[in-house]
């Protein structure tokens, strides 16, 4: 450190803001993208012919969930930084939050999931309950006794209620807390108040985070399989959440960086912190998911070897194997080096590899349930259960790209709209000098 | 009077504060010496760069050691578990394909492998534990676990000057600058 440390004269009194021309055009291609995209994709959700309806309804369903995680990790981030009461994290805080509130409109493409002519093709449960006609109850008592003794949890009203929780909780969450953040930036007698307002707010919001990446997991994924159950998988959605949030929150750190701002806030140091991260967090992803899958195989109960019984088998196998090696081994002895973690250029690498490797964890984990629940639900439409769905890839590609072109966008807004960094913290200044 | 031959260990100096010592060790790690060190009641951040210290190479040892850990369990669990006594528990094969049962002491042995490379690479390297130190023998010294900030700089570091070096140690803010020698057995 043969530099001088970083003293208040170098703090930009009035934020740092990102020049909204430079990225105009990014943002206005990824508006256009997302609008034409989602258009095409709500025609292939309700319109189309009921065989790519009923493909199409996964892939939107993989495509915004993997969005999803990426968001409410942004909020975790932003919750775990004010409980923790964490100094170093300061000058990337913005960066979180920015992240964080892309959550309210990445839940609003989840909008077309609340309508029985998707949910049809996804949930099998919802068929059997709405088969009720009111009386589900005593329906249920009839026709499946697992889904009767689950009803409790598993019924149409509860669904509805906590989906719609989900989707405003950590909302507000999230919108609040970044309100407090950047209403600091033009305090002309900025104080800790907020500081600690914020550290407040965050205890016990933290428990809705909590709640929102565990259940929404529950109701969007493994509701898909209504036998299928596992203790690990709130927390595993949460890992893999966690983990990639932080590889998204590296890109964009390393971008701004490049880009000439974050200039005296930001050093290696920072980059190493969230190298650390991304790096446990990548060995707590292989944890537990080698749990859930070691606890599966040990018992070898049927209701939860199903899971692994079709991803393990034929060429998803192949996928899983290469999820195995590609998720954790490779990632886990490049992020070894401490030198790599201090370089923002080769961490942005590992990070952005560490979300492709998140895409293909997702798509494990919705498509290889859709020829088979398909091929379940109406075998008259979609033919007998089959391994994979000829053509579907296509689908997927569509949604992702639709969905991850609005992501793009909300970010870049978000990004552009408020300073970079708080610069009115009164952490500013040790987070600037961090060293560790 | 005493009769024992002494021989010179080196300079040493006391600095008043933690930032003191910090600059001190920056002007004599650029005055290129190398058998020096600094000597704080607690760890100070940035201090090894400041001194010019070179990354260890205790990792290195670790990585290998737990790999080794992995490599031991593996092949005990692999040769117990498949070749001598194959273990057959709701019709799950013994063979390769056991090797989930295997991962948690694969697990275990990398850490404690790890971890005992750790510790007994770290006490190689730093040559702990040792019996004497000679800088015992200063009367000011044992104030570096209380409240004192030291820096010794030994004799015999080729660029050692008995002027020249007391000089520079009370240039760069050196208080209680002493030559210790140690009692030569």
């Amino acid at each position: 450190m043969a530099h001088h440390p970083v003293t208040s004269a170098e703090i930009a009194i009035h934020g740092d803001h990102l020049d909204s021309s430079k990225v105009a055009r990014v943002k206005g291609i990824a508006f256009f993208i997302a609008l034409v995209g989602t258009a095409a994709s709500l025609y292939l959700l309700f319109l189309a012919p009921e065989k790519t309806r009923g493909s199409f309804a996964y892939s939107w369903l993989f495509a915004f969930y993997f969005f999803l995680t990426l968001s409410i990790g942004g909020c975790f981030w932003t919750l775990l930084h004010n409980v923790s009461n964490s100094g170093w994290g300061t000058s990337v805080r913005r960066t979180f939050e920015n992240l964080g509130s892309t959550y309210p409109w990445m839940f609003l493409f989840g909008i077309p999931l609340l309508f029985p002519q998707v949910q049809q093709y996804l949930y099998e449960w919802m068929n059997i309950h709405r088969a009720g006609h009111g009386n589900v109850k005593e329906h249920l008592h009839h026709v499946d006794h697992l889904l009767y003794n689950k009803y409790w949890f598993m019924n149409l009203p509860f669904w509805y209620g906590r989906v719609i929780f989900w989707g405003l909780g950590l909302s507000l969450v999230i919108i609040g807390l970044r309100k407090l953040s950047t209403a600091q930036d033009t305090d002309p007698n900025p104080g800790t108040s907020r500081l600690l307002k914020a550290r407040f707010h965050s205890t016990y919001t933290l428990i809705i985070f909590a709640l929102t990446i565990t259940f929404t997991g529950f109701d969007f994924m493994m509701g898909l399989d209504y036998k299928w159950f596992s203790t690990m998988w709130g927390v595993y959605l949460f890992a893999g959440s966690a983990l990639n949030s932080m590889a998204v929150i590296i890109l964009v750190c390393a971008w701004l960086k490049s880009a000439g701002h974050l200039k005296h806030v930001t050093s290696g140091e920072h980059f190493h912190i969230m190298g650390k991260l991304l790096f446990a967090f990548t060995v707590f992803w292989a944890y537990i998911t080698f749990s859930q899958y070691f606890l599966i195989w040990y018992a070898g109960i049927t209701e939860e070897t199903s899971y692994f019984l079709i991803r393990n088998t034929g060429n998803w196998n192949i996928a899983m194997i290469a999820l195995v090696f590609g998720h954790f081994v490779v990632p886990f002895v490049i992020l070894l080096q401490a030198w790599l973690k201090k370089n923002p250029k080769a961490l942005a690498i590992m990070a952005a590899y560490t979300l492709c490797m998140h895409v293909l964890d997702h798509y494990l984990i919705t498509i290889p349930e859709r020829g088979i629940s398909l091929g379940n639900i109406k075998p008259e439409v979609f033919g007998e259960i089959q391994v994979a769905i000829p053509g579907a890839f296509w689908g997927d590609i569509l949604a992702f790209v639709s969905i991850g072109a609005a992501f793009v966008f909300f970010l870049l807004r978000a990004i552009g709209q408020h300073s970079l960094y708080p610069n009115r913290d009164p952490r500013i200044l040790e987070s600037a000098n961090l060293s560790n | 009077m005493s009769t024992t031959r002494k021989r010179v260990y080196g300079y040493l100096a006391e600095f008043k504060s933690a930032s003191a010592l910090y600059k001190a060790a920056e002007k004599i790690r650029d005055s290129g010496f190398r058998k020096w060190d600094c000597y704080s009641p607690y760890p100070i951040h940035g201090l090894d760069g400041a001194m010019g210290m070179k990354r260890s190479i205790l990792p290195w040892f670790v990585f290998f050691g737990g790999m080794t850990g992995t490599a031991t369990a593996f092949a005990l669990a692999y040769s117990t578990q498949v070749v001598i006594y194959p273990t057959i528990v709701q019709a799950k094969p013994a063979n390769i394909f056991t090797i989930p049962a295997f991962f948690p002491v694969m697990f275990e042995l990398t850490i404690l492998f790890s971890g005992f490379t750790v510790l007994f690479g770290l006490l190689a390297l730093t040559q702990l534990p040792r019996l004497n130190h000679p800088l015992f023998a200063s009367k000011q010294f044992h104030r570096a676990t209380d409240d004192g900030f030291f820096i010794a700089i030994e004799a015999r570091d080729p660029k050692f000057n008995p002027e020249k070096t007391r000089s520079l140690l009370a240039e760069i803010g050196g208080d209680n600058i002493e030559l210790v020698e140690e009692e030569d057995a």
